[in-house]
C-alpha cells in the first residue's frame, strides 16, 4: 500500500482496525421488522458479546454484519467501507461466520470440513496450495481437533462438532469472527471450553470477536465489549462492568435482580430477587 | 503466538500430516471402482455392438466402430447399432450425473429430475410435438426444449422464495404433476396409433437415435458434466447450509440456480436422446454413495460411468436377452437396479443418516 504524508485517512489509521458498524441499520423479515434504526460501532481487537431477551434481534443483527440479510435501510461498514459493496469473498477473507445452525454433510471428516474454510482464498482451477495446509493446520491445531482429523465430524460428541466447525472458520484466516451462539446445546463444560477458545483466539491470535450469547454472566465474563438490544433497538453498548445494571436488566428482562460481582473474576453477575 | 489448544496438544502432533487415514483409503478404493466401472462399460458397449442378426466378435465390433475390418461389419456397427449404444451410454451418464447434483443440492435423497418436473416437461414437449405432426426427426429438440420450460417454470416460481430448498421441491413436484396431466390429457385425446407413439415415448425408448443426434447431445452432456466437475468446490461449500457459505463468500441463492440448471440441462439432454428413463437419476447416485463414500470429484465420475453402464446393460436387454419385445427401457433400469440397491443398503444394514449439526 502507498501511503502519502498527507493521506486524508491518518487520522482513521490512528484508530484500532476491524471496525465493524451499523449506521441507522433496519433489518427485516418479509415485512416483520427485527432490527430498527441501529447504529453502532464495535471496537476492533477486541471481544464483543450480543445479548438480548428472545425474539431482540441479536441473531438478525448478527445475520445483518455478515451480510447473510440485506439491510433494508442503513448500512453496515468494516473499518469505514459498505460491506454490500465489497466483492463477497474478499469479505469472506476479513471476516469469518459460525452459524447458529451449520449443516454437517454427511460422513464429511473434520480436516475435509476445516478445509472448506479456504474457499474463499481459493480459485477455481489453482490447486491445494501450501499456505491452504498450513492455515488448515493451525486451525486443527488452535482448537484442538488435528487428533480427530480423520473422524466423521457427525459422528463426533457436540463440543468437539463445535471446535471442528471453530476451526472451520479459523481456517478463513480472517481477522474478524463471528459467533452465533456458539454454546448452544452444549454442556456447561463444553461451553466453558468453547468460551476460552473464542478468549485465546482473541488474546493469542488477535482476532477481533463478536458473538451472540445467551448466558449474561457468561457475556459480562468474557466480553471485552457488551451490547444489549431491546425489541430490536439498541438498549445499552459498553464494557460489562459499566453497562450491567440491575436497572437495565429489570427494564429489558423483565428480571428484578441485584448485580454482584462475580467471585472469581470481578465482572458483574446477575442474581435474580427471590420470589417473595 | 503460543501454540494454545483446548485439550493438551499430542505430543509430536504439530503440523503433522495424517498417514495413511480414511481419506486416502477411500480414494484408492474409489479409483479402483473407477477402473472397474470404465473397463466393465467397454466390454458393454462391445458386447452391444457385436450383438444382433449378424453377429460380430466383440474385437471386430470395437474396431468397427472406429471405421476398421469388413466394410459390412463397419455398416451394420456404426450405422445401426453404434447410435443406439452411445446414446443409452450418454443418457446415462448424464441421468446419473443429474440425479447425484441434485439430491445433493436439494438436500433430498428422493430427488431425481421427475422430482424437479424436468421429466414431465421433456415428454410435455415429446407429446406435443407428436401431436402438432410434425417430424420425428424433432422430438429430442422438442423434449430438450420441454424440460428446459419446466426448468424456467421452476425458476419463476421458486426464486421469489430465493431458492430454499423445500419450495424448490414442492414447486418442482407441482411442476411436474401438472405437465404429466398435460401429457396424459394429449394421450387420451390423440387418435389411437398416435397414442401409442406417444406413449411410448413416454415410457423410455432408445429406438432410432442418429449420429447427429449422438453427436449434439454428447457434446452438450460432456460439456455440461464438465461444468458439473468444476463446480464441485462450489457444492461443497453449498453443502454446508445456506448461512455458512454465505459466510465463506459464496452467494447460496445465485449458485444453487446455476447448478440446478446444469443437472436440468443434463436430464433434459438424457430424455432427448433416450425418453424419461426412470430410475437411472435415483438410484445411480445411492449405489455409488454406498460402494464410495460421500461425494468427492471422484465419485462423480464414477456416478457418471455406473449411469452409462446401467443404461446400456438396460437396453441390450431389452434388445437381445428378454423375451417379451417392446418393453420400455426404463423398466429394466429399474428391475435391474432396484434388486442392487437393496442388496446394498441390507449389506450395509443402516440408511446413511443425515444429522443437521
Amino acid at each position: 500500500m502507498t501511503t502519502t504524508t498527507d493521506a486524508p485517512d491518518t487520522s482513521d489509521a490512528a484508530l484500532p482496525a476491524d471496525r465493524l458498524a451499523a449506521h441507522g441499520l433496519h433489518l427485516r423479515y418479509g415485512d416483520r421488522t427485527v432490527v430498527r434504526g441501529l447504529d453502532l460501532e464495535l471496537p476492533g481487537g477486541a471481544v464483543t458479546a450480543i445479548v438480548g431477551p428472545n425474539a431482540c434481534g441479536k441473531s438478525t443483527l448478527l445475520r445483518g454484519l455478515v451480510r447473510l440479510l440485506a439491510p433494508a435501510a442503513g448500512a453496515v461498514t468494516l473499518d469505514g467501507a459498505d460491506i454490500h459493496r465489497m466483492p463477497a469473498r474478499a469479505l469472506a477473507r476479513r471476516m469469518g461466520l459460525l452459524p447458529q445452525q451449520p449443516v454437517t454433510p454427511e460422513a464429511v471428516t473434520v480436516e475435509a470440513l476445516v478445509r472448506l474454510g479456504r474457499y474463499p482464498h481459493q480459485r477455481m482451477l489453482t490447486p491445494w496450495s501450501a499456505a491452504d495446509q498450513a492455515a488448515v493446520e493451525e486451525a486443527l491445531r488452535r482448537t484442538g481437533t488435528d487428533a480427530l482429523r480423520d473422524r466423521p465430524v457427525d459422528q463426533l460428541s457436540g463440543g468437539q462438532r463445535q471446535r471442528a466447525w471453530i476451526a472451520l472458520a479459523l481456517a478463513q484466516d480472517t481477522d474478524l469472527l463471528l459467533l452465533d451462539e456458539p454454546t448452544t446445546f452444549l454442556d456447561l463444560r463444553h461451553q466453558l471450553d468453547v468460551l476460552d477458545l473464542v478468549t485465546d483466539l482473541h488474546r493469542d491470535a488477535g482476532r477481533t470477536v463478536v458473538m451472540v450469547l445467551h448466558d449474561l454472566g457468561q457475556a459480562a465474563r468474557y466480553a471485552d465489549h457488551l451490547v444489549v438490544l431491546h425489541d430490536g433497538e439498541l438498549a445499552a453498548a459498553g464494557p460489562p462492568g459499566e453497562v450491567l445494571t440491575a436497572e437495565l436488566v429489570e427494564r429489558v428482562f423483565q428480571v428484578p435482580c441485584r448485580i454482584v460481582p462475580d467471585p472469581e473474576t470481578g465482572t458483574p453477575l446477575v442474581v435474580p430477587l427471590a420470589r417473595r | 503466538m503460543s501454540p494454545h489448544t483446548l485439550t493438551p496438544a499430542r505430543p509430536g502432533a504439530a503440523g503433522a500430516v495424517a498417514g495413511p487415514g480414511r481419506l486416502a483409503r477411500a480414494r484408492r478404493r474409489t479409483l479402483a471402482l473407477i477402473a472397474a466401472a470404465a473397463v466393465l462399460l467397454v466390454l458393454m458397449t462391445g458386447v452391444a455392438l457385436s450383438t444382433g442378426q449378424v453377429s460380430i466378435p466383440l474385437p471386430d465390433a470395437l474396431g468397427a466402430l472406429f471405421g476398421s475390418g469388413p466394410a459390412g461389419d463397419v455398416l451394420v456397427v456404426r450405422e445401426f447399432r453404434a447410435p443406439r449404444v452411445l446414446s443409452a451410454l450418454v443418457a446415462g451418464a448424464g441421468l446419473a450425473v443429474a440425479g447425484s447434483l441434485l439430491q445433493r443440492l436439494l438436500r433430498n435423497p428422493l430427488a431425481s429430475p421427475d422430482v424437479i418436473g424436468v421429466t414431465g416437461g421433456a415428454s410435455f414437449g415429446a407429446v406435443l410435438l407428436l401431436a402438432t405432426g410434425a417430424s420425428q426427426a424433432l422430438t429430442p429438440l422438442a423434449a430438450l426444449g420441454g424440460g428446459l420450460l419446466a426448468a424456467a417454470l421452476l425458476g419463476a416460481f421458486a426464486w421469489r422464495s430465493r431458492m430454499a430448498v423445500t419450495r424448490l421441491v414442492l414447486v418442482g413436484l407441482a411442476v411436474q404433476a401438472g405437465l404429466a396431466a398435460a401429457v396424459n390429457l394429449m394421450i387420451v385425446r390423440f387418435p389411437a396409433e398416435l397414442a401409442g407413439q406417444a406413449l411410448q415415448w413416454t415410457t423410455g425408448s432408445l429406438y432410432g437415435r442418429t449420429w447427429p443426434e449422438l453427436w449434439g447431445a454428447g457434446g452438450a452432456v460432456a460439456a455440461v458434466t464438465a461444468a458439473v466437475f468444476l463446480a464441485d468446490r462450489r457444492v461443497a461449500v453449498l453443502d454446508l447450509g445456506d448461512d455458512s457459505a454465505g459466510g465463506l463468500g459464496l452467494d447460496p441463492h445465485r449458485t444453487r440456480l446455476g447448478l440446478l440448471l446444469l443437472a436440468v440441462v443434463l436430464a433434459s439432454l438424457a430424455a432427448a436422446l433416450a425418453g424419461p428413463v426412470g430410475f437411472v437419476a435415483l438410484a445411480v447416485p445411492h449405489l455409488v454413495r454406498l460402494l464410495a463414500g460421500p461425494p468427492t470429484p471422484a465419485t462423480l465420475a464414477l456416478t457418471a460411468l455406473t449411469g452409462a453402464l446401467l443404461l446400456t446393460a438396460a437396453d441390450h436387454l431389452v434388445l437381445h436377452v428378454l423375451p417379451v419385445h417392446g418393453l420400455p427401457v426404463g423398466a429394466v433400469t429399474a428391475t435391474l437396479g432396484a434388486p442392487w440397491l437393496l442388496v446394498l443398503m441390507i449389506r450395509q444394514g443402516r440408511l446413511p443418516q443425515r444429522s443437521s449439526r
